[in-house]
C-alpha cells in the first residue's frame, strides 16, 4: 500500500503545482504517473484541478478555450439569451467543411464527369448519399441560421456601440454564406442546378454598364459550361472557405474583445448604461519631479470613450469552463444530431443531367433567391433586380452608422423596428410566393394542389 | 510638400504599393475574364434558305438558335430568354415562343408579347454566303432584341 506523499515530499521531488502548492495529484495509478510526467506535462502545462484557479487555468493554458473570456455573466447562460445562434452557424459551417472534403474526394469538376460522380456517389460508395444529404441540409439550414442570426441580432439592438463593426462582419459572413450556397448548388450538374445557376447569373446582368461584364467573369464566358463549373468549384472549395474562416475568427475575436454578450446595465438584452459623469479635465505636463526628486512622466492620456466601466455584482459571473462550455457541446450535439437526422430522413435532390436545350418548368432560382425572382416579376427589372436588392443589403451594411439611436430596448427603438419588420415580412413572404407558390410559367399554383417547391 | 528622406520613402512605398495593386489587379483579370474560344462563336451555316417554310420556326442545336421564316424575311433568334436566360420553345399551337419559366410571350418574329421580360428576343445577323449561296449566322455579331 502507497503511502499518499505529504506536501513536504512533493515539492522535494518537483511534483507540485506551482500554482496549487498545497496540492499534489495522485502519482500511484499507471494514468497518475503519465500525468505527471514531463511529456504529459509539457502538452498539458497544468493538472485539471476542481478549484476556481483550475478552471481559470484551464482557459489560460488551451489555445482554444482562448475564444472564451475566463468567466462569463450567468445570464448569458440562458438559452433565451442569444439563442446560439451565431455558435449554431459556426457548427454548420465545421458540419460542411468535414462533409464537404469526404465529397471532394470523389467528385471531379467536369461537365462529362460531374453528374457521374454523383450518381457513383449514391449508388456505388458507402454512405455517399448520406453525407451528400448531410452536406446539402445543412448548407439550406446555415442560410437559414444565418438569416435568423441576423434578425436577432437586430432585434436585441446588440449591433450599437461598441459593435456597429462587427455587425458590418457579420453581413460579410451572410453574403459569403449566400456566396458558398450558389456555387455549390451548381456542382451537381442536374437540370436543377444549371437552370437555378441560370436564372440566379441571370439576374446579374440587370446592373447597368456592368452587368453583362460581370456576369462573363463569374460564369467565365456566354453562357454556363466547362468554365463555369470550374470557377465555381474554385470558389466553393478554395477561395469562400478562406475568407469566409479569415472573417469569422475576426467576427468571433470582436464578440470576445466586445465582451461576449456582456450586459452593461439598462434593460435590453445588449443595452449598456449611459451615466453623465462630469470628469474634470486634467492637464498634466508630460514630466516633472516628484517630491523626492524622481521624475514622474506622463505615459499617456486615455480617451473616456475607451474606457469600458461596468458597474455589476462582482459574483454574478460564472466559469466559462465548464458551464459555457458543456452548453455548446450539447447545443453542438444537438445540431449535429439534427442534419443527420434529416440526411436520413431526406434525399438530396437529383434531377437529370444538365441539358442546355431543354429548361424544366418551372426554372426556379434557389429558395433564397427566389423573393428576388418573385420581385422581378412584377417590377421594372432595373428597380426591382438592381435597385431594391442594392438599396436593401447597402443598407443592411450599414446599419449600425444610420441607427444613431443608443437605445437598445424596444420601447425606445419603434421606427427602427417597425421598418425593419416590415421588410423583412415583405422578404419572407416575396420567398415563400415564389418558392411555394409559383409552378411553371411562373403562375399562381398553391402547394396544396401541386408543390414545385425545390431545395 | 517639403522632400526629405522621409516624405521621400513614405511616398515612394505608397507609389509602390498601389503600383503593386495594379499589377495584381491587371494580372487577375486578364486571367479571369473570359476566353474568347468559350461558347459558340464565328459563322455557322445554315443550308438552303428556301428550306425554311414560311411563318415556322426552326431549331438549330448547332447555334442553340432558331432560323425563322416570318413570312417577309429570315430571322436567327437566340434561344434565351433576355429576362433570366431560360431556354424559349417555339409552342407550334400558338404559333409563339413562350418561356415556361416565368411566362414571357414572345412572336414569331421575337418581339415581346407579355411577361416581366425587358425586351424582344435577341437575335443574330444573318447573310447567305456569297459563293455555296448558303444561308450563315455570326454568332459574334449579337442584335439586341427591340424593348
Amino acid at each position: 500500500m502507497t503511502q499518499q506523499p505529504t506536501v513536504q515530499e512533493a515539492k522535494d521531488e518537483g511534483r507540485f503545482d506551482v500554482l496549487e502548492p498545497e496540492r499534489t495529484a495522485s502519482a500511484t495509478s499507471l494514468i497518475g504517473k503519465v500525468q505527471q510526467g514531463e511529456t504529459w506535462r509539457s502538452v498539458f502545462r497544468h493538472p485539471r484541478l476542481d478549484t476556481p484557479r483550475g478552471r481559470a487555468l484551464q482557459s489560460f493554458s488551451n489555445v482554444f478555450l482562448h475564444v472564451y473570456p475566463v468567466k462569463v455573466p450567468a445570464r448569458v447562460l440562458k438559452i433565451r439569451y442569444s439563442y446560439r445562434l451565431g455558435y449554431i452557424a459556426t457548427v454548420l459551417f465545421t458540419v460542411l467543411l468535414v462533409t464537404g472534403i469526404y465529397l471532394m474526394f470523389f467528385y471531379t469538376p467536369s461537365v462529362n464527369s460531374a453528374y457521374g460522380d454523383m450518381q457513383q456517389l449514391r449508388t456505388g460508395v458507402g454512405f455517399g448519399q448520406l453525407i451528400r444529404n448531410v452536406h446539402r441540409w445543412s448548407a439550406h439550414l446555415m442560410v437559414l441560421v444565418v438569416v435568423l442570426h441576423l434578425v436577432r441580432t437586430f432585434f436585441a439592438g446588440a449591433y450599437k456601440r461598441p459593435r456597429q463593426f462587427n455587425w458590418v462582419l457579420g453581413m460579410m459572413l451572410f453574403a459569403i454564406t449566400l456566396g458558398f450556397s450558389f456555387t455549390g448548388y451548381l456542382l451537381p450538374w442536374d437540370q436543377l442546378s444549371y437552370w437555378a445557376v441560370t436564372v440566379g447569373t441571370g439576374l446579374v446582368h440587370y446592373i447597368p454598364l456592368v452587368g453583362n461584364a460581370i456576369s462573363n467573369v463569374l460564369i467565365g464566358g456566354d453562357q454556363i459550361g466547362q468554365a463555369t463549373l470550374q470557377r465555381f468549384y474554385a470558389l466553393h472549395v478554395a477561395v469562400l472557405p478562406v475568407v469566409l474562416a479569415l472573417i469569422l475568427m475576426i467576427h468571433i475575436w470582436r464578440v470576445r474583445k466586445d465582451g461576449f454578450a456582456v450586459t452593461r446595465g439598462g434593460t435590453g438584452a445588449f443595452a449598456e448604461e449611459h451615466t453623465e459623469v462630469e470628469v474634470e479635465p486634467v492637464v498634466l505636463p508630460p514630466s516633472t519631479t516628484a517630491d523626492d526628486g524622481s521624475r514622474v512622466r506622463l505615459l499617456g492620456v486615455v480617451d473616456r470613450e475607451s474606457v469600458t466601466a461596468e458597474e455589476r455584482l462582482t459574483d454574478d459571473t460564472v466559469f466559462t469552463w465548464p458551464h459555457m462550455l458543456v452548453r455548446h457541446v450539447v447545443v453542438g450535439l444537438g445540431t449535429v444530431a439534427v442534419v443527420l437526422a434529416l440526411g436520413i430522413a431526406f434525399q438530396a435532390p437529383l434531377r437529370g443531367i444538365a441539358n442546355p436545350n431543354e429548361t424544366p418548368e418551372p426554372a426556379k432560382a434557389p429558395w433564397y433567391f427566389v423573393g428576388l425572382q418573385e420581385l422581378l416579376n412584377h417590377f421594372d427589372p432595373l428597380v426591382a433586380g438592381i435597385m431594391i436588392p442594392l438599396a436593401f443589403m447597402a443598407t443592411l451594411f450599414v446599419l449600425p452608422y444610420i441607427d444613431r439611436n443608443p437605445a437598445t430596448e424596444a420601447r425606445n427603438r419603434k421606427v427602427a423596428i417597425i421598418i425593419f419588420s416590415i421588410v423583412l415580412t415583405a422578404a419572407v413572404v416575396l420567398t415563400i410566393i415564389g418558392a411555394l407558390f409559383r409552378g411553371p410559367g411562373w403562375v399562381w399554383i398553391p402547394p396544396w394542389k401541386h408543390s414545385y417547391l425545390e431545395l | 510638400m517639403k522632400l526629405n528622406r522621409r516624405s521621400f520613402l513614405e511616398t515612394g512605398w505608397r507609389i509602390g504599393a498601389a503600383l503593386l495593386a495594379v499589377a495584381a489587379g491587371w494580372t487577375s483579370w486578364e486571367l479571369l475574364r473570359p476566353l474568347k474560344a468559350s461558347g459558340a462563336s464565328g459563322p455557322l451555316k445554315l443550308g438552303d434558305p428556301g428550306k425554311y417554310a414560311a411563318n415556322t420556326a426552326t431549331y438549330v442545336m448547332a447555334g442553340r438558335l432558331y432560323v425563322v421564316n416570318t413570312g417577309k424575311e429570315l430571322l436567327a433568334l437566340s434561344q434565351k430568354c433576355p429576362h433570366l436566360g431560360c431556354r424559349v420553345p417555339f409552342n407550334d399551337k400558338s404559333g409563339k415562343f413562350e418561356c415556361p419559366c416565368h411566362g414571357s410571350v414572345f412572336t414569331l418574329a421575337g418581339a415581346r408579347v407579355q411577361g416581366p421580360t425587358p425586351r424582344g428576343m435577341d437575335g443574330y445577323q444573318l447573310s447567305i454566303d456569297a459563293k455555296s449561296g448558303e444561308l450563315t449566322v455570326d454568332l459574334t455579331k449579337k442584335i439586341e432584341g427591340k424593348a
